[in-house]
């Protein structure tokens, strides 16, 4: 059998380092930074290592930043503001399973 | 090579303004961008939005591309003579996407007819973005997914292709829907000894007709008969792993749920989450005579009063 490459879940659980986020997200180091501080992006632990699926929300900065010419000020409100309906969709969906059809 | 009207895409006049550009751009960008849009096709829609404002925010791109000529959308059509020499040095015959063509604007290029004009430059690979769809079954044992890209790729010689391909992955169990998952280097060749690029995927659960999907947990509609809720019964119900028996409980209603541990969707770091069969108290549809007669006689005989707190 051909030994097919397996993905890596992107997740709360596996950890990457700061470089890995700034290459795979395609921001500005100093964006990255700046997110963190706005508490957008939380390290796991020092020097700073963040849950892999903080990729997910790097990028999605970054396709945001590059669409509406957002500062870190405003890429920060936004990715809150849309982190904030991620997890009422997800509970949304969670009452949703509870309704009966 | 296809053409594309970027000017139609926006919504403009041939002849707008930068100005006229712009705003056209932010509205078409704050209505359909992926990540803020509920619009069915905001992702193709955001990409050829992106694409031609791309093209025309940039003066000496947009000069090129107006002297392409006007052609019919989806119409192929080859460049006016001398285009090539004046607007870069690439083999215009080559390029398949429009898009490609404009990408290589502003970037490392050779003037005067040499192609491979990236060489010296090192750029990473372009990421591939896909959305895969699996069954809830595929996702519980794990499966093999076969990605479709169409990837830009630069021969030796530094002409840029795009060439349909096929990415095979095999996907552990533990992904749910919604999971993102990357696949290093399995994204475009990185160019001038970049490093390639990487393969994102977004994995979306088929709908299951008896199971609803939340996290890792998942959601089972259990009809239950009057009786059986008033007096409680032994039933059978489906899981993943195969049928398994629940008690419910006498003076069980509607929309209670009974937790199944463990009979959930597998999770990547180990364990499962959890099955929950949620109570539904359905009546027949049809009775016989003497199931009506029996219904009548209980409804005569009972105190119950489900609207006594009405007053």
């Amino acid at each position: 059998m051909i030994d097919h490459p397996r993905p890596e879940f992107l997740d709360a659980e596996t950890t990457i380092a700061l470089e890995e986020l700034v290459a795979a997200s395609g921001l500005p180091r100093e964006t990255v930074v700046e997110l963190v501080e706005w508490g957008v992006f939380q390290p796991a632990g020092e020097p700073w290592t963040f849950a892999s699926r903080t990729v997910v929300l790097a990028r999605r900065a970054a396709r945001l930043r590059r669409a509406f010419d957002l500062d870190p000020a405003g890429l920060a409100l936004a990715a809150a503001l849309l982190e904030r309906i991620d997890e009422l969709e997800a509970r949304l969906r969670e009452l949703e399973c509870q309704l009966l059809r | 090579m296809k053409y594309k009207d970027y000017y139609a895409i926006l919504g403009v006049e041939r002849g707008a303004s930068e100005d006229e550009i712009r705003k056209a751009y932010r509205k078409l960008a704050r209505k359909y961008h992926p990540d803020v849009s509920k619009e069915a096709n905001a992702e193709e829609r955001f990409k050829e939005i992106g694409e031609a404002y791309e093209t025309l925010k940039d003066p000496e791109k947009r000069a090129a591309y107006d002297q392409l000529g006007r052609h019919r959308p989806g119409e192929d059509f080859r460049p006016p003579p001398g285009w090539e020499s004046q607007f870069g040095g690439f083999g215009f015959e080559d390029v398949v996407d429009l898009s490609d063509l404009f990408a290589q604007f502003g970037g490392p290029r050779t003037h005067g007819g040499g192609r491979g004009g990236a060489r010296g430059f090192a750029m990473p690979g372009q990421d591939y973005e896909v959305t895969a769809h699996v069954s809830l079954a595929d996702a519980a044992r794990g499966t093999e997914l076969a990605v479709d890209v169409s990837a830009p790729e630069r021969g030796p010689d530094g002409i840029l292709w795009r060439v349909p391909k096929t990415i095979r992955v095999r996907v552990p169990k533990g992904a749910t829907d919604g999971q993102r998952m990357r696949v290093a280097a399995k994204g475009g060749p990185g160019i001038g000894g970049g490093a390639a690029g990487d393969l994102y995927i977004n994995i979306r659960l088929l709908p299951h007709p008896l199971f609803k999907v939340s996290g890792h947990d998942l959601y089972l509609d259990l009809p239950v008969t009057p009786s059986e809720a008033v007096l409680g019964a032994n039933v059978e119900v489906p899981t993943l792993a195969g049928r398994v028996r629940v008690q419910v409980r006498p003076g069980s209603r509607a929309g209670q749920k009974l937790r199944l541990a463990g009979k959930g969707l597998p999770k990547p770091g180990g364990g499962h989450g959890d099955l929950y069969c949620v109570l539904q108290i359905v009546t027949p549809a049809a009775l016989s005579e003497r199931e009506k007669a029996l219904y009548e006689e209980l409804g005569k005989l009972s105190t119950f009063d489900p609207r006594g707190h009405f007053g």
